[in-house]
């Protein structure tokens, strides 16, 4: 008996140490051993490149629990000014997480001291360096926060704060009379696991103005070689915008 | 549908009220009405292959051979281009029948879900958030 359970457990030893062999063989590694994440991938969302595209937004159901008074926080109704109701609309930053569910691709560049994220939506970038500083200090809120990076074993952890109050998703898509919000007080934290060619990627909402405890989705992104040629397109916002001072224009072709 | 080529097909409502679109273009659903759909027939007149949205335009004739010009806002280039579609499928003066949702503004812009060309190809363009 006592024979059979230590081949038992030298059996189960050996099939870990193979699996975990494995595992680490499976996934591209940059010289310093780290997990590679470089390429263009899809947007987490994304649910088909090729066709119409999943929408970039939280699900309600997998949310936390609101705060009593929150809800007015979380929720805001339309106003008719894209300024205020879609602001992506009239150029104005798509912002962190919003920009990243957006079904447009991200490049991701990598080196041992950052990761930076380029989405291909207004052309963002997210430099963040993986060398244990702090978050930076007595800097203005913004769009995008500030974030800094860390690995957890094979895990790339993206901690951001400093948000200024800003739309949160693509919500306003699913129901023209209102939109969804962050506030400033908004913390983030993104867990990137690199699996084959996908990356599973989980975010983690803590905003302690609206919800009563951080919560967690789960998503998918997907590596797509094919896109490096022609790699990231340009996105000037503005070369096309017909919405200025957040009322829109006909076009010249209509006039 | 060949008949009726190069011409017509306002299908459904008759509005030829022109007012200037006064929202965003950006948003599907609150720009753009999905129980209004509009399918028209007719010919691309000019592209706007730019950001943030695409946008191609249509002159379609009615029955008195009055021509209306309908903007049709679609995705980004990249987005359209991974999809396979390029500017060059987009020709001035091809023939397509394009299917959508009218703006609810009532102006002749529409969301362009679908194309169909000429020649039987459907084009995915949509959405145009």
């Amino acid at each position: 008996m006592q024979k059979r359970f230590v081949f038992s457990a030298i059996f189960a030893a050996l099939s870990l140490a193979i699996a975990m062999k494995s595992s680490a063989q499976d996934i591209s590694r940059l010289p310093d051993g780290k997990p590679d994440f470089s390429g263009i991938w899809s947007s987490p969302t994304t649910v088909n490149p090729k066709g119409p595209r999943g929408q970039g937004i939280f699900n309600a159901d997998k949310m936390g629990q609101v705060k009593p008074g929150a809800e007015s926080l979380l929720y805001e109704m339309r106003t008719g000014d894209a300024r205020h109701d879609e602001p992506r609309a009239v150029c104005m930053p798509s912002g962190f997480p919003s920009g990243m569910l957006y079904a447009l691709p991200v490049q991701i560049v990598q080196t041992s001291k950052y990761i930076v994220i380029v989405h291909e939506l207004q052309r963002a970038t997210r430099i963040i360096p993986l060398d244990g500083r702090p978050h930076r200090q007595g800097l203005e809120p913004s769009y995008y926060g500030d974030s800094i990076g860390h690995w957890e074993g094979d895990t790339l952890v993206i901690d951001s704060t400093n948000f200024k109050r800003w739309i949160l998703d693509d919500y306003h898509y699913t129901d023209p009379t209102k939109s969804r919000w962050h506030s400033d007080a908004l913390h983030t934290i993104e867990y990137l696991k690199r699996e084959g060619n996908t990356i599973s990627y989980r975010i983690t909402i803590d905003d302690p103005k609206i919800f009563t405890a951080p919560w967690s989705q789960d998503f998918k992104m997907t590596l797509h070689p094919d896109w490096d040629e022609p790699g990231l397109l340009e996105y000037a916002c503005e070369d096309n915008n017909r919405c200025a001072n957040g009322h829109c224009t006909e076009s010249e072709a209509q006039k | 549908m060949k008949r009726t080529l190069p011409a017509i097909l306002f299908l459904g409502f008759g509005l030829f009220v022109m007012t200037k679109p006064i929202l965003a273009h950006h948003s599907e659903a609150a720009e753009y009405d999905p129980t209004k759909p509009v399918k028209v027939t007719g010919t691309i007149k000019t592209v706007e292959w730019r950001n943030p949205h695409v946008w191609f335009y249509v002159d379609v004739k009615d029955e008195n051979g009055k021509i209306t010009t309908w903007g049709f806002s679609t995705s980004p280039p990249g987005m359209l281009l991974r999809r396979g579609i390029t500017k060059d499928v987009f020709k001035i003066g091809a023939v397509v029948n394009v299917e959508g949702s009218r703006a609810r503004d009532g102006s002749n812009n529409a969301t362009g879900r679908k194309v169909t060309f000429a020649d039987g190809r459907n084009v995915i363009a949509a959405p145009s958030e």
